[in-house]
């Protein structure tokens, strides 16, 4: 039952993922930041799916990225182009929506639970 | 030895060549952010493992697939390996039995023939067999990668998205009135089988007697010449049971009319076969010579022994047949 619920929440965490990412890339981040940041906001994520899910990311044109060399080790930054923001505000705006429903409906069964 | 060195090179190494140096970069400074500034192989070794396996980072990198045929195309292989590998098996069996046959010089029993092509033919079964597994999935895999569609829906035959409108084109057939390609393919065999054991039942049919691991054919059963006499009628009754099969592999249900045209054949084949069985000159001297010897009867006794039993068990058989296909036919 352990690996079963495992994967299951994997999967269910898998879509927000790109949320998550999006949401931290306002500002210019480059990949150990974004770790830091989404770790700090309590949210793990396996850094062998985020540093692909960064590039790919780039390649559909949601960030740009950029090497800053004026530091004693270059760093790739990533932040996120103006499509990629209005894709982001598009994806919060439906995430917010979906959770309230699905709220709504965690709740109901609530109540069916106690009868 | 540098283990960040080798980590980065078992990421890149399964990578395109043109994206290599700058995920290369990119890993060493992200690596290099995770440790202290004066680390410790052992602290190299935790950070390496956060990272994980370089497979599945170097899989997340790339975006070609991890599998050779995916969900998209599975289906439409899977159809089309089930319809090509029976057809080329067939068409491979029947052009080797034709090369043994136009090659045959009469010399060798035709018995030892039939061993050496049921051999061969196991044989040549397994190659064609492998050869179109092998061509018809390299092509799939070629395709699963070169398709850039990013659809994911499962494809039909014709290579469409499914609509209700493919409903159409499926007949709906009860289970117990389906005739499967495999019966229609037996058929045609058994067609194959006994039209050649007509016509060469001279080299076929008769007492055989073994010696070491081959046979010597002593003394056929028929007479080829009387047996010959009825080729015209023999042809009429080959070419209606090849219409039946092929109509059956068309159709592939049982239908009223086709109860009707396999009692018609049954009822033709019955009657050519008794006609055959009943001609006095059909059995030769020689084999009713072998068997009164063999068996101690009278050659009336042999006589009408095989002619009464023949009789009896291909009425029987035609008649099983017969009632048979009324039967599937009559099913709802």
């Amino acid at each position: 039952m352990g690996n079963l619920l495992n994967s299951l929440s994997t999967e269910l965490r898998r879509g927000t993922l790109t949320l998550a990412v999006l949401s931290q890339l306002r500002t210019p981040q480059y990949g150990y930041s974004l770790v830091q940041l989404l770790e700090g906001a309590g949210i793990s994520i396996e850094q062998s799916t985020l540093y692909p899910l960064l590039r790919r990311l780039e390649k559909q044109e949601l960030v740009t990225s950029s090497w800053d060399t004026s530091e004693s080790r270059p760093r790739k930054y990533y932040v996120l182009s103006e499509y990629g923001f209005e894709i982001f505000l598009q994806l919060k705006k439906e995430w917010i929506e979906n959770s309230k429903e699905l709220y709504s409906l965690l709740k109901g069964g609530e109540v069916d639970e106690f009868n | 030895m540098n283990l960040i060195e080798v980590y980065i090179q078992e990421v890149t190494r399964r990578l395109p060549e043109k994206s290599r140096g700058d995920i290369a970069l990119e890993l060493r400074s992200t690596i290099e952010d995770m440790l202290p500034n004066d680390y410790s192989e052992e602290e190299v070794k935790t950070v390496l493992e956060k990272l994980g396996s370089p497979v599945t980072l170097a899989v997340g990198y790339r975006d070609r697939p991890m599998h050779l045929i995916g969900p998209r195309y599975f289906d439409v292989y899977v159809s089309l390996l089930k319809m090509i590998l029976p057809i080329a098996v067939v068409i491979s069996l029947i052009s080797m039995i034709a090369e043994y046959f136009i090659g045959y010089d009469g010399e060798e029993a035709i018995l030892n023939v039939i061993f050496d092509v049921i051999a061969y033919g196991i044989l040549k079964t397994l190659e064609v067999g492998i050869q179109v597994f092998f061509w018809l999935t390299l092509v799939f895999a070629i395709i699963e990668r070169v398709d850039n569609g990013k659809d994911e829906q499962p494809l039909t035959t014709n290579l469409k998205k499914w609509s209700p409108a493919d409903l159409k084109n499926v007949a709906y057939i009860p289970k117990k009135k389906t005739i499967t390609k495999l019966e229609v393919f037996g058929s045609l065999m058994w067609t194959a089988i006994w039209a050649t054991i007509y016509f060469y039942a001279d080299h076929l049919v008769g007492i055989y007697r073994g010696e070491g691991n081959r046979f010597e054919f002593i003394t056929p059963v028929a007479n080829q010449e009387v047996l010959l006499q009825y080729w015209f009628i023999v042809l009429i009754v080959i070419c209606l049971e090849i219409a039946l099969a092929i109509y059956k592999l068309i159709k592939s249900k049982w239908t009223k009319g086709m109860a009707i045209f396999n009692a018609a054949f049954q009822l033709i084949s019955t009657i050519v076969f008794i006609v055959i069985l009943i001609n006095p000159d059909l059995i030769t001297q020689n084999f009713i010579m072998y068997m009164t010897d063999l068996f101690e009867i009278t050659a009336n006794q042999l006589k009408s022994w095989i002619i009464g039993g023949g009789i009896f068990f291909f009425i029987v058989g035609a008649a099983i047949n017969v009632y048979d296909g009324y039967r599937k036919a009559r099913i709802r």
